[in-house]
């Protein structure tokens, strides 16, 4: 099988600019409500060359590009876009497995690297054609070289590799640039002398096993090219690992009622997603950022699996209040991890045991269903509805959108 | 810049292809000709589905229409300003 990544450019600042033409052409940062603080969620490639990218305070990048035009994102337009560029891919294939919001590996089985690398030019022009949106797109043998591959050349870019030539590209370049190796543990392989992949790829398997345990040699046949990871098909759903909300905070705040109730929210939002795609989960996630960039996240496994907001929330807020020094707080984060399908999971749960509160819930879901997200909220974050604005309101995921969707287009719907 | 509005607006509408396209709307009196759809999408409030359109203007603005299907209205949800 050859396999493609599909890598939308600057996909949420390009979506804006392919829907209002003035923006083409002219530098476009999305973030939040632009009159607020937050982030820069995305940056066009012409404010790129000012310093302003992807995870910047909006402020700095107003003093970097102030001519630049700041755009309200909206995570709903997006979500809606990549499923439409899904659907043209399934024209080409029926082996296509999202990969983020703005990427997707597809897959063509009995297909040379030199007959995909057509298909892919073909991929991209359909795009451009139909959403006037650019994509680069890396073709190889397996997802890691097409991953990699679509890095190559960016915006536009189409990199066909097999595995000597992504040996020859990626041999020379730095540890980092390798998928899968972050920061932190480039800092470990430089420290014993493995600065470049390629150094890496040839590094002794006693070295690597020990001080990098099992993954050491995957990672150095990762430095070959080499990867068995199988494309799963959209439609047959890939395993979800986690799933969490975070927020940046209309401004820096040490007032704890407010911050107890953004992670209120936070956490009834995390649940009412598990609940809708049918999860629960067992280690809740707090991850808090300070007025000095510093963050830190704080862990803790429950007894039992849970969807259970107010679970979630007590767990979370002995985390906080463990971790929290008092200082004024920028960012709150809440997730669950170590998820088991809910039919699946054991059925301990003090919430399952609980039926009269597992059915009030289950009627105020019901509710949300059919009034929207603000309809109902915890007592406790109603205070701070204005103040939580960023806070998103069940933001499902494009697979959960997609079953709702294929519900309303049925016969029986 | 972008100017978010909820402004309720009539909106002349086709449908070609099975699908609805804005051809011209009335807003603060004016009649805005539509040159171009360059964009859809929908947003969920609930069971409600709201379909947006991203629009270009006769005379080159461009802005975003919302259809919302509860009591059948047309609302211009942001619009392009030159300031």
């Amino acid at each position: 099988m050859a396999i493609l990544l599909v890598d939308m450019d600057a996909f949420f600042a390009s979506v804006e600019q392919a829907h209002h033409e003035h923006l083409r052409g002219r530098p476009v940062i999305v973030c939040g409500d632009p009159g607020r603080r937050g982030v820069v969620t995305a940056a066009s490639y012409e404010a790129r060359p000012f310093g302003v990218h992807a995870g910047m305070p909006v402020q700095e990048a107003r003093r970097l590009c102030p001519h630049a035009e700041f755009v309200e994102g909206d995570p709903e337009k997006y979500v809606g876009q990549s499923l439409e560029l899904l659907n043209l891919y399934l024209t080409f294939t029926p082996d296509v497995e999202p990969f983020s919001v703005d990427e997707a590996f597809v897959g063509f089985v009995n297909t040379d690297l030199e007959e995909a690398g057509r298909r892919a030019a073909a991929i991209q022009r359909a795009i451009l054609e139909r959403f006037a949106l650019d994509a680069s797109i890396g073709v190889g043998p397996n997802k890691l070289v097409a991953k990699m591959g679509a890095g190559v050349r960016k915006p536009r870019g189409l990199t066909v590799l097999d595995e000597a030539a992504f040996r020859d590209t990626f041999w020379p370049r730095d540890i980092q640039d390798l998928w899968g190796v972050g920061p932190r543990l480039a800092e470990r392989m430089r420290s014993l002398g493995f600065k470049t992949v390629g150094d890496l790829a040839r590094a002794p398997d006693p070295v690597l096993k020990g001080e990098f345990g099992i993954i050491g040699p995957q990672l150095r046949e990762a430095a070959w090219g080499r990867d068995d990871t199988p494309l799963t098909p959209y439609h047959e759903g890939a395993e979800v690992k986690s799933m969490g909300h975070e927020v940046t905070l209309g401004e820096d705040s040490d007032e704890p009622v407010y911050l107890k109730g953004t992670l209120l929210r936070l956490a009834d939002q995390v649940a009412r997603r598990l609940r809708a795609e049918g999860y629960v989960g067992r280690t809740v996630v707090l991850k808090l950022r300070n007025h000095r960039f510093e963050t830190c996240t704080r862990q803790k496994a429950l007894a039992e699996h849970t969807c259970d907001h107010e679970r979630i929330y007590a767990t979370v807020r002995a985390l906080f209040e463990a971790s929290w020094k008092g200082g004024p707080v920028r960012l709150l984060g809440v997730s669950v991890a170590s998820l088991e399908k809910r039919e699946g999971a054991a059925q301990t749960e003090l919430f399952e045991r609980d039926d009269r509160r597992l059915r009030l819930t289950e009627a105020a879901d019901r509710v949300r269903n059919k009034l929207g997200e603000a309809s109902l909220v915890p007592l406790g974050s109603l205070t701070h509805r204005g103040g939580l604005r960023h806070v998103p309101f069940g933001a499902m995921s494009g697979r959960v959108l997609q079953k709702q969707k294929a519900r309303e287009e049925s016969p029986d719907g | 810049m972008f100017e978010s509005l909820s402004d309720q607006v009539d909106v002349l509408t086709a449908y070609v292809d099975g699908r609805v396209e804005p051809l011209r709307f009335r807003w603060k009196g004016r009649v805005i000709r539509v040159r171009k759809v360059t964009g859809r999408w929908s947003r969920r409030e609930g069971q409600t589905v709201l379909r947006y359109f991203a629009v270009e203007g006769q005379e080159g603005a461009t802005y975003e229409l919302c259809y919302d299907p509860r009591g059948s209205r047309w609302l211009l949800s942001r619009a392009w300003t030159s300031e």
